[in-house]
C-alpha cells in the first residue's frame, strides 16, 4: 500500500481456547461492515485444544493492502506468556493492552509488563475481574478487551454489537445478551482512560455502492466454484484445504450438486477424473500430501484427456510438515508431479479475489483444453481474509456443449490430430461415438499401440501453450515503474502481496524498482516474463521454499539468472527481507561489480 | 455322462450367433488373451449379458484397472475407460456419480482387485454404488508373467515365490459380504452359460453387484487354477440356499475348498444415488424455509 489515510494493525493474542481467533474474527467483520478493507491472517497450533499459542493478526486500511505491516498498532494479550514473544511487534507509541489482576503469584520477569519497551504505551486493566462482574464468568475475556479497545479508540461500538449479535445468532439469546454486556463493560472502562491518539481511524472510503464481501482464499474457492455450477465434489480432508470441503458440503447439495467424502486422495481425484469423463463438471482439493498421492492419476488425466480440477493449499513439508504453517514448496510437484512428460495447467493466484477468479475459470479450461487445471494456493492464501468488492458479473457458468460432428461412415476418433491439437470430445451416452480411452498410450482412434507416441507426446504438450492467452485470464502482470527499472520482483502466489508493499516502500525509498506475478506456472507465459527480464537489470525471485522452486522453473525456461531470496521460516515472508535485498542489488547496479548469477540460496 | 450329442455344423451355429444381436456389443479389437483363456468366457457372456438386458451401447461404460482382464473395455463396443492399477472402482464411482444414466461395469482381475486396489472395495460396497464389479479371480499376476497374487494357494510357486507361497490366501466371498455388497455371486469360467446368467443378474441388480469369476491361467499356472482341478473343485449352490441369509451366505462362503456358484446374498438398500438426492432434496428444503 502506497497511500496515506487509515491503516491500523490490530493483533490478539491468546492460547488455543481463549477465543482469540473469534475475537479477531469480530474485529474484521465490524472493520468490513463500516467499509474498510481488511487484511486478516490468524496464526494457530495444529491441536484443537492444549495451550497452543493463536494469534489473530488484522490489518484495515483506507486503501487496499496487500499484506500484514510488520508493526502492529494496538496489541491484545489474552495470555501472556504467549504474548510476551510478540510485543516486540509492536510499534512505537502503539498500544498494549494486558490483564493488570493476575490470579496467581508470577515470578519476575513474567508478567508482561515486563517486557513492554518504554517507547510503547501500555493499557493495564483487570480483564478477568470485568468478564466476572459483566457475565459471572471469565469466558468473556475476549470480548471485554474488544470493548476496551473501541473505547480506548473511540471506534462506533454499533458494528461490534452487530456482529457479536450474528456471531451468536444460534446460541440462546442469554448468550447473546451476556457477550453484549461484556463488551459494553470493556467500553466504558476503555472511555476512562485516555484516548490513544497516535492510532487515528480516519474517514471509510467511497465504494461507490458496491458492499464489500469479506473472504478467506477457501471462501472464494468455493465461491467461484458454486458460480461455475460445480456438478461433483471428491474430497478427503487435509489441511488446510479441509474448509473448502466442508463449506461445498453446504453449499452444493442445494443447487443439486453431488459431494462425497472418499476413502483417501487417489480417490479423490480418481473419482473427479470419472466424473470429468462422464461431463461432469468435478473438482477435488488438497493440500501437498495428497496431491503427492494424486500424481500418478494426474498423469492419467494428461494421458486420457479428461478435464478435472484440482485445488493444491501448501503447507510446510517435506511429509507431514507443518500442517498449520503456510510454504510454497509443492511448486515442483504441482507442475512436474508423476511418471512421463505430463504436461498440466497450473493456476496460482496471489490474494483472495484471484482465487475466486481462478477456481470460477478453471472448469472452462479444463474443459477446452481436455487436461487436470490445478489451482495452487498455500495455507497463506487459503486462510487470510481479504475483503472482496464484487463488481463483476458471473462469467463462470458453463456454456452450451458442442458434440462432435461425423459424416456418415466416418470413424470417431478420440484423439483425432488437428491443427489445435485438441480433439473434439464425445461423451458416454453420445450415439455413434463410442470409444474407450486408456492410459497407455494409443493412437487417434484410442487403440493401445506405441506407433504415433511421439505425435501424441507433441499434442499433448502443444495444445496447451494457447491458454497462456486464454481469454479473460491473467496469467502474468507487471507492477510499478514502467520500462527499464534496476531491480524487478518476480513472484508467485501468495507471497506476491509482500512483493508489492516492499516494491512500493522501494519506490518510496527513490529505487527504479517494478514487479511481476506470474499466476499460469505450467505452461509459463515466456513472453510476459522474458520482456520483463529484458527491462530488469536484476530479477529478484522471494519464494517460501529453500532453493527457489520457481527461481529454476523460470530461470530454465528462459536460460537467464535470477537473485534468489528463500524462506522457510513457517510464517509469510518479511516484508523487510525484500526490502533489504532490492536495496542491496539497487546498490550493487549502481556499482561496476556484478552480481553473482545464483546469489543468496538460503541466505 | 455318455449323453448322445446332436452334431453341430459350424454354418448353422454362425447363423444362430449372428441372430441372436449380441455381436453388436463386440468392438472390431481381438482380444489379447492367450489361446484357451478363461477371459473369453467373460467377454462373451457379457456381450450376451448386455444384448438380453437390450442395453444401448452408447450408455454402458464398462471401466478397468490395469492387468489382463483389465484390457477388457477395449474389445466390448461401449464406452470404456482402461485405468489405473487397483483404481476401478473410485473411477467408476465418479463416472456413476458424474452421469446417473449411465451403466457402470467394474472390470479387474484379483490382483488389480485385492492387492492393490484392496482399500477401495469396502467402500464402494458400503456406499451400494449402482454398479456392477466383475472380478476375473485366477489367482495369479498374468500380465507380469506369473507372480503369486492375494488369492494364490498356499504352497503355491511362481517366479516371486520360488521356494512356495507362505502368505495365506483372501477369501474374497467373505470380505464382500463384510464389507456390505447388496449383491454378492460366484461363476466358473469353465460353465459360461452359467456365467452370462449370473452376469446378467449381477447387471440387473440395483446396487454394488460384486460377482467373481473363478478362472485359469492357462500359461502360468499348470499346477493349481487349471480347468480340470477348478472343474472338480466347484460345487452348485446347495439346495434352499436363502439368498437373503448373511449367516447363510457366510457359511457358504467359508467353504472355499469346493467354491460354490451362485448368487450368496442380495439385499435391497438405497444406492448412492438415492443417498445424495435425499442429501439435495434436505439442503433445498432447509434453504427454501
Amino acid at each position: 500500500m502506497n497511500k496515506s489515510g487509515t491503516d491500523i494493525q490490530f493483533a490478539i493474542c491468546g492460547s488455543a481456547g481463549d477465543g482469540t481467533i473469534a475475537s479477531g474474527d469480530i474485529v474484521k467483520r465490524a472493520a468490513a461492515a463500516v467499509g474498510f478493507h481488511v487484511i486478516a491472517f490468524d496464526v494457530y497450533p495444529p491441536e484443537i485444544r492444549g495451550f497452543g499459542k493463536c494469534i489473530s493478526r488484522i490489518r484495515v486500511s483506507a486503501e487496499q493492502a496487500y499484506s500484514l505491516k510488520e508493526k502492529t498498532d494496538v496489541f491484545i494479550s489474552l495470555n501472556d506468556s504467549h504474548a510476551i514473544p510478540h510485543v516486540g511487534e509492536v510499534r512505537d507509541f502503539g498500544a498494549v493492552i494486558y490483564d493488570d489482576r493476575s490470579i496467581a503469584p508470577i515470578r519476575e520477569g513474567a508478567h508482561i509488563t515486563a517486557h513492554i519497551r518504554p517507547a510503547q504505551i501500555p493499557y493495564g486493566l483487570p480483564i478477568r475481574q470485568i468478564s466476572e462482574q459483566a457475565t459471572n464468568a471469565a469466558r468473556s475475556r475476549n470480548i471485554v478487551v474488544l470493548g476496551y479497545m473501541a473505547g480506548l479508540l473511540k471506534l462506533p461500538s454499533r458494528p461490534f454489537r452487530e456482529v457479536i449479535a450474528a456471531k451468536f445468532a444460534t446460541k440462546p439469546q442469554a448468550v447473546i445478551d451476556a457477550n453484549i454486556r461484556a463488551f459494553d463493560a470493556g467500553l466504558e472502562a476503555g472511555r476512562k482512560v485516555f484516548r490513544l491518539d497516535d492510532v487515528d481511524v480516519g474517514t471509510v472510503p467511497d465504494h461507490g455502492g458496491s458492499e464489500a464481501v469479506m473472504m478467506t482464499g477457501n471462501g472464494a474457492i468455493v465461491r467461484g466454484f458454486l458460480e461455475a455450477g460445480i456438478q461433483s465434489y471428491f474430497g478427503y480432508p487435509i489441511t488446510p484445504a479441509t474448509s473448502i470441503m466442508e463449506r461445498l458440503a453446504v453449499e452444493m447439495p442445494k443447487q443439486g450438486g453431488k459431494f462425497l467424502q472418499t476413502e483417501d486422495e487417489i480417490s479423490a481425484i480418481a473419482a473427479t477424473i470419472g466424473a470429468g469423463f462422464a461431463g461432469s463438471r468435478a473438482a477435488t482439493a488438497t493440500s501437498g500430501p495428497g496431491l503427492a498421492l494424486m500424481t500418478e492419476m494426474l498423469g492419467l488425466g494428461v494421458m486420457a484427456e479428461v478435464p478435472s480440477v484440482v485445488v493444491v493449499s501448501q503447507r510446510g513439508g517435506p511429509s507431514t510438515g507443518l500442517p498449520t504453517k503456510t510454504e510454497q514448496s509443492d511448486l515442483n510437484l504441482a507442475v512436474f508431479g508423476g511418471s512421463g512428460d505430463a504436461q498440466r495447467i497450473v493456476i496460482a493466484p496471489t490474494n483472495v479475489e484471484g482465487c475466486y477468479r481462478c477456481a470460477g475459470m478453471a472448469f472452462e479450461i479444463a474443459e477446452t483444453y481436455q487436461t487436470p487445471v490445478i489451482v495452487l494456493i498455500d495455507l497463506y492464501l487459503s486462510n487470510r481474509y481479504e475483503t472482496v468488492f464484487p463488481s463483476h458479473e458471473n462469467t463462470f457458468a458453463p456454456k452450451p456443449r458442442k458434440v462432435p460432428e461425423l459424416a456418415e461412415g466416418e470413424p470417431y476418433k478420440r484423439f483425432a490430430f488437428t491443427e489445435s491439437h485438441i480433439s473434439p470430445r464425445a461423451l458416454p451416452g453420445d450415439a455413434g461415438m463410442v470409444h474407450t480411452v486408456t492410459g497407455l498410450e494409443h493412437n487417434e482412434l484410442g487403440r493401445p499401440g506405441d506407433g504415433d507416441h511421439m505425435r501424441m507426446n507433441a499434442k499433448r504438450h502443444e495444445k496447451l501453450i494457447s491458454a497462456t492467452r486464454y481469454p479473460g485470464l491473467t496469467v502474468a502482470k507487471r507492477f510499478g515503474d514502467a520500462g527499464k527499472v534496476d531491480v524487478g520482483i518476480l513472484g508467485w502466489g501468495s507471497t506476491f502481496g509482500e512483493i508489492l508493499e516492499a516494491m512500493f516502500e522501494a519506490q518510496d525509498a527513490g529505487i527504479s524498482c517494478s514487479a511481476m506475478k506470474a499466476v499460469m506456472l505450467s505452461p509459463l507465459p515466456v513472453d510476459e516474463l522474458r520482456a520483463f527480464f529484458d527491462d530488469c537489470r536484476t530479477v529478484l525471485v522471494p519464494e517460501l521454499n529453500y532453493e527457489g522452486q520457481f527461481a529454476n522453473l523460470v530461470s530454465g525456461a528462459l536460460g537467464r539468472p535470477v537473485v534468489r531470496l528463500n524462506r522457510t521460516v513457517a510464517t509469510p515472508m518479511p516484508v523487510a527481507d525484500i526490502l533489504a535485498e532490492v536495496k542491496r542489488l539497487a546498490a550493487e547496479a549502481d556499482s561496476p561489480e556484478r552480481i553473482p548469477a545464483t546469489a543468496g540460496v538460503g541466505s | 455322462m455318455n449323453k448322445r450329442v446332436e452334431p453341430v455344423y459350424l454354418e448353422d451355429k454362425l447363423q444362430e450367433i449372428r441372430a441372436d444381436g449380441h455381436l453388436k456389443y463386440r468392438s472390431k479389437s481381438l482380444p489379447t488373451w492367450c489361446p484357451g483363456c478363461g477371459y473369453f468366457s467373460m467377454a462373451d457372456g457379457l456381450t450376451v449379458a448386455l444384448n438380453r438386458l437390450g442395453l444401448d451401447n452408447r450408455n454402458v461404460v464398462t471401466v478397468s484397472g490395469i492387468g489382463c482382464a483389465s484390457r477388457f473395455p477395449f474389445f466390448v463396443n461401449t464406452y470404456g475407460f482402461h485405468t489405473l492399477h487397483g483404481r476401478v472402482l473410485p473411477v467408476a464411482t465418479g463416472i456413476k456419480i458424474g452421469n446417473d444414466a449411465l451403466t457402470v461395469i467394474a472390470v479387474g482381475g484379483d490382483g488389480d482387485a485385492f492387492a492393490i486396489g484392496g482399500g477401495h472395495i469396502p467402500h464402494a460396497a458400503r456406499r451400494n454404488v449402482d454398479m456392477t464389479y466383475l472380478v476375473f479371480d485366477n489367482g495369479i499376476y498374468g500380465l507380469t508373467k506369473g507372480q503369486t497374487s492375494p488369492t494364490s494357494a498356499l504352497g503355491f510357486k511362481t517366479s516371486s515365490t520360488p521356494y512356495e507361497n507362505g502368505d495365506a490366501p483372501l477369501n474374497p466371498m467373505m470380505m464382500l459380504l463384510s464389507y456390505g455388497a447388496s449383491w454378492v455371486g460366484q461363476a466358473y469360467a469353465g460353465k459360461p452359460h452359467h456365467l452370462t446368467d449370473m452376469i446378467t443378474a449381477a447387471i440387473a441388480h440395483k446396487g454394488f453387484s460384486f460377482l467373481r469369476i473363478l478362472s485359469p491361467c492357462v500359461t502360468f499356472d499348470k499346477t493349481d487354477n487349471t480347468y480340470k482341478n477348478l472343474s472338480m473343485m466347484v460345487r452348485d449352490l446347495p439346495d434352499g440356499h436363502d439368498g437373503t441369509d448373511m449367516m447363510a451366505a457366510m457359511a457358504l462362503a467359508m467353504q472355499d475348498g469346493h467354491p460354490a456358484l451362485g448368487v450368496f446374498f442380495q439385499a435391497e438398500r438405497p444406492t448412492l444415488a438415492e443417498v445424495m438426492q435425499t442429501s439435495i432434496d434436505r439442503a433445498q428444503q432447509a434453504s427454501a424455509t
